[in-house]
């Protein structure tokens, strides 16, 4: 018997891999979409949800950078 | 400001809730909320009507070009020269410079005067012409006709017409009445007898005015000539303090000379250039005849303000030399004292006409604000009082005083809480803002002095790190001390309440702000390396940071093993190349825990006068003592000259005066280090992926725009390979996460200092804090979040295709 | 048997789009996975040995001009061995001709060898003893003796001319060629038909090559578009932009019934003649006449009548074949550029500062329209533009399939001759503010955080046994993408899959 599920193959670094399983775990994107946890660098995910997930990211990394430029002193 | 205040207090109020939602995203949002309450308030008291008249309206109208940028092409014409002349003048006041043209040293001189810079970095810089720097630049004698002749004269393309106006709102009425103390008395004063009888129209005038005797006239007088005023020794051309060109300021001669040569500077500018210098020393060589009436102390304030909104801003200058009702001091500067180009050009601004002009001078810490000071009160040579904002800065000020003049104990009187020198008979008192506008009882002593100090008409007032003063402890200031003149000293004019704008008329404009690329670079300031270093957030870290919804996301991002780690290897790094270093950390809980895990002595709020003193000393002195951690207590309070290393572990939000304050601890030049690229290092440590990389760069911005470049240190070569750093275990780091998680709130807020927010003398931690947003989060940014906004939705054209 | 589910929550409700997000786009699934196409640049040698078969590469060396340009492109060492054996009638044994290197070079003529082999200019055959040896190529030989030596047919260009009355001069031709060059760039971004003059307009033929290159596509709303490769195309320097654009045409020119070897052979008899010259189209064919016209068009030459029999090549046709812009996709500003070169390249105009303002000394349309690309414009004056780098404004060119790297090289390329002075450019290769360049690769960077690749995961094995044997297998294959025995886990490409599926069932039955 093995198991077999189709998917994505989620690389990244530790600390993002906490922001996707948080998002996971709060129902952030509606529902579950994290397959299998695979080691500290990997996650298989659903392939649907990847868009979404691209966007949230997006958001994350808008929230913590500044402009840097000031235009209307 | 009434209704933009109130609504402050009611959101952050005694609800415990409203401090724990700000600690982190949310800060953003209310921020934004706030400001914009601010926006909509109605105009504040105490701008000129002018000010209202905004240039930056004058681009209401105009079109932009098809990528969202305001298209000023119709409104201008090129000049056939252009190439030979340094400016840009954009309809909406700002000014951009070629720092690389020939003419830069006139076009420099000439917008320092007129205008606030907005940027100087190493190629363009960016200055922008407002109310209050037009204000400023007719105080220091220049007029309008000539502020527009020459502007055109250095501007590539033609003056906007509504910049030519805007010129002429900002100053024609400017610098006609004067503020004038006289025998403990004050009067306004003008050789414009028309201009008073308009001023006594108004009725808010009428009542400041204090009439002796019935049916009382115009006092009638005479304003005398003058003599140019020498500051001690002048640095000769040659004795090069840095190894660099220091004539180029020094002598307003060698200012027009020094730029001939093989490059083409238009006739026209260099002779405007050499008519307005000589002016700036001329203006009122004759006597003239002036008329003026007295007014009630407790009602200048207010005069001064609606004296500026009636477009008719009073101008405070003192004329020390006639003054025979008070006893001149007896103190010169020591032969020693040598003054810096810029230091010399700041005090010209400040002495220009013969009598003290009230104002700000802006220098970088470390390039030897406490020199002009000392200068100033040489100059004027009347009773001195100085004001600073720490009892070791008290000490320190003495100090400089004793160095760089021939005043001696018995002259000097330190007025704290724990000196109180015998204040009569001295020539020059120093205290703190708090001791004299606290409303505690008093010791007898105390009180004493106290009416002492009331009952003086001093010459000069010294007001150090103006800054960083409430401008409610400054308005008790000025109704408690009766001074001929005001000069405030500061680094930065930036303030994050905004309510730097409270400066112009509670002391004046500003006189001078030096260019800090430029003191870098003659070797004045240390070249500082910044480095911003990104230190990921262990996972176990980063999974509570995103939980938890308190402010202990703050503790956690601070605490966070990889930053622990990265600041004990720069630690070590630093200190075997033998450098003095400083690590920051607004957190006391992060202060404490780093210091002793390092066994490295620490100083903060609660730690008393003499053990600062003596952890001072020792980190000055002892060899073994390389790296002392401090809190805020430090930024602004004393002084650690020896440091040529800083780290920052916590800061204070997105605070850019904090950031250039402590900068400014590592600026003072280091001796011999010329030939270095950097001899001083500024690190700021932040997790990655938390809000602290936003409050990061937010801090930047000032000093970003001084032309000082962060690098992002992703990784820290060697951090790997080297043994004895601590929190390297999984287990460790899960220890360490355990003592965060069971800290206490107090323990995840900063630190408070008298005079902020919250500070309460003595009390615990548990104050609320009011307001404390904007000062956290910077007062003036709304309008980058409204931009931010706008901008999503503008996409170049071509990518609009692109995507459809 | 192998159970074959979908993912456990594909049916579960999909949360819609996006809500409210900054972001303008929407990352498309498939260009997360697979990233995105980029424009591809090939230099000479690269288009000889992808685009051409060996038979149609020995059509070409039929033409001496290609066999010199050949030539001249090959390494030292290569042509050090055409060298010697051109006179040689037969075969050089492999051996001989590799003892004329030092071992130390072993290296370098191993590459020459494999670079001479993979263009068909030489050939392995056996001599007797059943040695191997090497052979040139009939007709490369020909042709490469006939430049050498003389003989065969005159150059059609190289006929005898009247003296010019109206000469051009250099600096003549070198404006005329980059303003032409200038409206094939202009169309690309759009501004040449706002502009509206006839002189601004591309012919039909240019838009197709346009388009047959993908720099730029049909688009049902708006007409005809720039593309990503398009605009990747604007950021690479002029040469390489030539380049890139002649090897498009000469794709398409056999279209236009125009024989390709006769084409590239003209191209490259351009590239040899002198800037300045004037040269005469008598005699030439009428395809070649057509093919004039086109160059005329693009400013590779200059030509005051369509049936003028003379022309002058500019600077844009002799540059086509120099090495540098071969390597024009990492286009690094060469310092050493004569200042004829750099007279030809738009002087500097860019002005980087470290608080990322962008001030631009132009009033260009297309300067201005590339460096809207990635930079937001604030006020534009008579003859400067200014604007600031934001991570909106680069992340929104990275978006549009732009690189760091482009964006960086392209500030590099026209920076303003005083940034070169600054100290820290002195010091280092590039003369923009380092913290500039690190920010906008940072931005880069934080785009790239996460890579996401389809596949399957298999799990749930009954035996490390089964585990292993179906791992080994899928790696043997290549389509193993992530394993662990611990866990017996592991994730297979999505193309792989079927192959690794059938292989299970296959194992499994014989296991069973």
């Amino acid at each position: 018997m093995v198991n077999v599920m189709k998917g994505v193959l989620v690389k990244c670094d530790p600390a993002m891999k906490q922001f996707l399983l948080h998002l996971d775990e709060k129902l952030s994107l509606g529902r579950k979409f994290i397959i299998q946890d695979l080691d500290e660098n990997h996650l298989f995910i659903s392939t649907d949800i990847v868009e979404v997930l691209q966007v949230r990211v997006d958001e994350l990394m808008d929230r913590i950078s500044f402009p840097l430029h000031e235009k209307n002193a | 400001m009434g209704p933009p205040k109130k609504s402050k207090k009611e959101r952050s109020g005694g609800d415990k809730f409203a401090k724990k939602r700000r600690a982190e995203d949310e800060a953003f949002t209310q921020l934004v909320e706030m400001e914009n309450d601010s926006n909509d308030a109605p105009e504040a008291e105490g701008v000129p009507g002018a000010a209202s008249k905004n240039a930056e309206a004058n681009d209401d109208n105009i079109d932009t070009d098809e990528y969202g940028a305001k298209d000023y092409r119709s409104q201008m014409q090129l000049r056939q020269d252009h190439s030979n002349r340094p400016l840009w003048v954009a309809p909406n006041g700002h000014v951009f410079l070629e720092s690389f043209s020939p003419v830069y040293k006139h076009a420099h001189d000439f917008l320092i005067a007129i205008s606030e810079p907005v940027c100087r970095p190493e190629h363009i810089h960016e200055y922008k012409l407002t109310a209050y720097s037009l204000y400023a630049a007719v105080s220091v004698g220049l007029q309008t006709h000539d502020i527009i002749e020459y502007l055109k004269r250095l501007s590539k393309a033609t003056i906007p017409e509504g910049i030519i106006e805007f010129i002429r709102l900002c100053t024609l009425s400017y610098g006609k009445v004067k503020l004038v103390l006289k025998h403990n008395k004050y009067f306004i004063e003008s050789p414009h007898p028309e201009v008073l009888q308009k001023l006594l129209k108004d009725p808010v005038i009428q009542k400041c005015r204090l009439i002796r005797n019935e049916g009382e006239e115009f006092i009638q007088g005479t304003m005398d000539g003058k003599a140019i005023t020498q500051f001690g020794t002048k640095l000769p051309p040659t004795a090069a303090g840095a190894g660099t060109n220091p004539t180029e300021e020094a002598a307003p001669s060698s200012a027009t000379t020094g730029a001939d040569g093989n490059t083409a500077v238009p006739d026209d500018i260099t002779n405007f250039y050499e008519k307005i210098d000589k002016e700036e020393e001329d203006e009122d060589e004759a006597n003239l005849k002036t008329v003026s009436f007295e007014v009630a102390q407790e009602k200048i304030e207010v005069i001064q303000k609606r004296c500026i909104e009636i477009e008719h801003p009073l101008l405070a200058e003192y004329d020390f030399r006639n003054d025979t009702h008070n006893p001149d001091i007896n103190i010169d500067l020591k032969p020693a004292a040598v003054l810096r180009p810029y230091q010399e050009k700041s005090l010209r601004k400040m002495f220009g006409n013969g009598r003290a002009r009230s104002g700000v001078i802006v220098l970088p810490c470390g390039a030897g604000k406490s020199l002009v000071g000392v200068t100033a009160c040489c100059t004027v040579r009347k009773r001195a009082l100085v004001l600073c904002n720490s009892g070791v800065s008290v000490e320190q000020w003495k100090q400089q005083f004793k160095m760089w003049s021939t005043a001696d104990d018995s002259m000097i009187c330190r007025f704290t809480s724990e000196a109180k020198d015998k204040p009569m008979g001295c020539g020059i008192l120093v205290t703190t803002y708090s001791m004299i506008t606290h409303t505690q009882k008093r010791s007898w002593e105390a009180e004493q002095t106290m009416r002492w100090l009331q009952e003086q008409e001093w010459g000069i007032m010294v007001l150090d790190e103006v800054h960083t003063i409430p401008a409610k402890m400054f308005r008790r200031v000025l109704t408690i001390v009766q001074s001929h003149c005001k000069l405030g000293l500061t680094a930065t004019l930036l303030r994050e309440d905004d309510k730097i704008a409270d400066l112009n008329f509670l002391i004046g404009p500003k006189l001078y702000e030096a260019n800090w690329l430029e003191l870098q670079k003659k070797g004045f300031i240390a070249r500082v390396q910044c480095a911003e270093v990104w230190c990921p957030m262990s996972p176990e870290f980063y999974r509570e940071y995103l939980t938890t919804r308190t402010s202990k996301k703050m503790l956690l991002y601070v605490m966070n093993p990889s930053k622990f780690r990265s600041c004990q290897f720069l630690i070590k790094y630093h200190e075997q190349r033998g450098d003095k270093t400083i690590v920051f950390s607004d957190n006391v809980f992060a202060l404490k825990h780093y210091a002793i895990k390092m066994n490295k002595p620490f100083i903060y709020g609660p730690t008393s006068q003499n053990e600062r003193i003596q952890i001072i000393q020792n980190f000055k002195f002892n060899a073994k003592v390389s790296t002392i951690f401090v809190s805020k207590v430090a930024d602004t309070s004393f002084d650690l000259p020896e440091a040529n290393v800083l780290i920052q572990i916590s800061s204070h939000g997105g605070s850019r005066r904090q950031e250039a304050q402590r900068l400014g601890r590592i600026l003072r030049a280091k001796k011999g280090a010329i030939a270095e690229e950097y001899n001083a290092f500024f690190y700021t440590l932040v997790s990655q992926d938390t809000m602290e990389m936003s409050y990061s760069r937010k801090r930047q911005r000032f000093l970003v725009n001084q032309g000082y470049s962060y690098k992002v240190i992703t990784h820290l070569k060697g951090i790997d390979t080297e043994p004895d750093l601590l929190y390297g275990t999984q287990e460790e780091q899960g220890q360490l996460l355990q003592l965060v998680l069971s800290a206490s709130d107090m323990d995840c807020e900063d630190e408070k200092m008298p005079g902020e927010p919250g500070y309460r003398a003595g009390g615990g931690g548990t104050t609320k804090r009011t307001g404390a947003i904007s000062s956290m989060s910077g007062g003036d940014d709304a309008v980058y979040y409204e931009y931010r906004r706008k901008n999503t939705g503008s996409v170049h054209p071509l990518f609009k295709k692109f995507r459809g | 048997m192998a159970d074959t589910k979908s993912g456990r929550y594909a049916n579960s409700n999909a949360t819609s789009g996006p809500s409210g997000s900054s972001s303008s786009t929407p990352p498309n699934i498939s260009q997360l996975v697979q990233g995105p196409a980029n424009l591809e640049c090939k230099d000479f040698q690269e288009y000889l040995r992808t685009r051409q078969t060996p038979e149609t590469l020995e059509k070409l060396y039929n033409y001496p001009p290609i066999c010199l340009a050949v030539y001249r492109d090959l390494p030292e060492i290569a042509r050090q061995f055409i060298i010697r054996i051109l006179f040689v009638d037969q075969p050089v044994p492999q051996a001989v001709v590799s003892s004329w290197g030092a071992q130390r070079c072993a290296k370098e003529q191993q590459e020459a060898t494999s670079c001479l082999t993979s263009l068909n200019v030489w050939r392995v055959t056996a001599i007797p003893g059943g040695l191997a040896a090497w052979e040139l190529s009939p007709t490369f030989k020909k042709s490469v003796r006939q430049i050498l030596l003389g003989g065969g047919k005159p150059w059609p260009m190289t006929n005898t001319l009247e003296k010019d009355s109206k000469p051009r001069d250099i600096a003549f031709l070198d404006s005329y060629a980059m303003s032409r060059w200038r409206c094939v760039l202009h169309y690309m971004v759009g501004t040449g038909n706002r502009n509206g003059t006839d002189a601004e307009a591309i012919s039909p033929d240019a838009v197709r090559i346009l388009l047959h290159a993908n720099l730029m596509k049909r688009d049902e709303r708006d007409g005809i578009t720039i593309t990503r490769q398009g605009f990747q195309f604007l950021l690479l320097d002029t040469r390489a932009q030539v380049w890139h654009f002649m090897m498009q045409y000469l794709d398409t020119c056999e279209e236009r019934g125009i024989s390709l070897p006769e084409c590239l052979s003209m191209l490259f008899q351009l590239s040899f003649s002198t800037l300045g010259r004037d040269y005469s189209s008598e005699g030439m064919s009428h395809q070649m006449l057509a093919f004039l016209q086109h160059l005329r068009e693009f400013g590779l030459v200059f030509q005051r009548k369509r049936k003028e029999g003379r022309f002058y090549p500019t600077r844009l046709a002799l540059n086509v074949t120099s090495k540098e812009s071969a390597d024009a996709t990492t286009a690094i500003v060469t310092m050493s550029a004569s200042e004829e070169e750099e007279r030809m390249q738009d002087r500097g105009y860019i002005v980087v500062e470290t608080n990322y303002r962008v001030y631009a000394y132009t009033d260009s349309p297309l300067q201005v329209a590339v460096l809207g690309l990635f930079t937001e414009l604030l006020y534009r004056f008579p003859n400067l533009v200014v604007g600031v780098l934001t991570r909106d404004s680069v992340r929104q060119a990275l978006r549009g399939g732009i690189t760091a790297e482009q964006i960086i090289s392209y500030l590099e390329q026209y920076a303003h001759p005083n940034m070169k002075l600054v100290e820290s450019a002195i010091n280092s290769k590039s003369c923009l503010p380092p913290t500039v360049v690190d920010q906008i690769k940072l931005w880069e960077m934080e785009r790239n955080r996460f890579t996401y690749t389809e596949g399957v995961v298999y799990n749930q094995f009954l035996s490390t046994t089964d585990f292993v044997t179906l791992r080994d297998y899928a790696q043997s294959i290549q389509v193993l993408v992530w394993q662990n025995e611990k866990t017996r886990t592991m994730v297979v490409q999505k193309n792989g899959h079927d192959d690794v599926k059938r292989y299970w069932k296959k194992y499994s039955k014989s296991a069973g």
